[in-house]
């Protein structure tokens, strides 16, 4: 039974949002009133999500999943959470798909692609705020990991995995080790 | 001979959104600059205009930009089973390391190396997500007008927090009156030759 509330909370969630950090209040609302996760739970979960692979809604999926009723929960969450996908979505690209040369179509794409990209740049100030300026001023450390990896991107062409073990390999060095 | 080789692309699809889900780090644009390098700077199946367009479908649509994105890309490349592939490729990993934390969350949490390693990563971000907007947006400016809608659509972000489904309803607008003048222009210029 439990799965099944989970399932159709998680699918509320999924509809009701388009993805990030909209989907905080909503999914933080659903596992509060069910008794699923105490606030402090969210807060954490918030934080762990963010900083593991995966996208921000279904990790919370994951983890009021586990809280709720373990595996299965868990299971049950990230269904409810993929069920827009699963259809609407899936309808859409077969859509998209058939239409995407037609004269209307192309017209929207001319406007919808720099209106993405407007977003992704969007998306790149507010990170770098978050990233590399802290309470203390500009973080140093961060900064020069984050500098070596865009040269590695841009003018060496690493592969993004190997960016991230890099990254990780540094912040191990720089926060760890030296304690920076 | 056909069923086997349509077998034998979906396993190679699952293999490549599981990896980007083992590496989805800092929310959905990351995988759009995984898709970027494999897709377009490496395979080349698809162009830089097309990943954009895939992501700004994803983008207007509920539920979550990345699940969408391996659905669109999926369908393109294999169908409706090659979405469904795509999807469960990409989500799967995430949900196992998640299911893996969440029995020790709070050392994990508090674990001082932990951090320190993730720290590195989310120092790694940033840079990922820019070689993807650099990568993206060469094919999104056709016409000169499109760099206004860039901008515009960056301040309203930025300024006014504003939905992702408005800004793609400015990039609809915007679209019929950019590919309306050039389109007419077209024609005039095309009448007087």
């Amino acid at each position: 039974m439990v799965l099944l509330k989970l399932y159709w909370s998680f699918l509320l969630i999924g509809f009701g949002s388009f993805g990030g950090l909209s989907m905080i209040p909503q999914i933080s609302s659903e596992v509060l009133s069910h008794g699923w996760m105490t606030v402090e739970q969210v807060t954490d979960i918030v934080a762990i999500a963010e900083m593991t692979p995966g996208p921000l809604g279904l990790n919370c999926a994951t983890f009021a999943g586990m809280q709720a009723a373990g595996v299965p929960g868990a299971i049950a969450a990230n269904l409810g959470t993929l069920t827009p996908t699963l259809t609407l979505c899936a309808a859409a690209a077969a859509f998209f798909h058939r239409f995407k040369d037609s004269r209307i179509m192309q017209r929207i794409l001319l406007g919808v692609r720099p209106a993405c990209l407007g977003m992704v740049l969007g998306v790149l100030v507010s990170l770098s705020l978050s990233s590399y300026w802290g309470s203390s001023g500009l973080n140093c450390p961060a900064v020069a990991i984050g500098a070596t990896d865009l040269v590695l991107l841009l003018k060496y062409k690493v592969s993004i995995p190997k960016i991230l073990l890099f990254s990780a390999g540094m912040g191990f060095l720089l926060f760890g080790v030296l304690g920076i | 001979m056909t069923v086997t080789k349509r077998a034998k692309e979906l396993w190679i699809l699952l293999l490549e959104f599981m990896r980007f889900g083992c590496f989805t780090f800092g929310g959905g644009w990351s995988i759009i600059a995984q898709m970027q390098q494999l897709y377009v700077e490496k395979k080349k199946v698809i162009t830089a205009e097309e990943l954009l367009d895939l992501t700004s479908v994803a983008k207007s649509l509920p539920g979550t930009m990345i699940a969408n994105v391996a659905m669109l890309y999926g369908y393109r490349a294999g169908g409706i089973l090659g979405g469904f592939v795509c999807v469960f490729g990409m989500t799967v990993p995430p949900m196992l390391i998640l299911i893996a934390i969440s029995f020790g969350y709070n050392a994990f949490r508090s674990n001082y190396w932990v951090m320190a390693v993730m720290s590195g990563m989310q120092a790694a971000v940033v840079p990922i997500i820019a070689s993807a907007a650099i990568g993206l947006a060469k094919g999104s400016v056709k016409y000169p007008p499109c760099v206004f809608v860039v901008l515009l659509c960056l301040g309203l972000y930025l300024f006014l927090d504003i939905n992702a489904i408005f800004l793609v309803a400015v990039g609809i607008a915007a679209g019929f009156l950019i590919g309306g003048y050039y389109e007419r222009k077209g024609e005039k210029d095309h009448g007087a030759a």
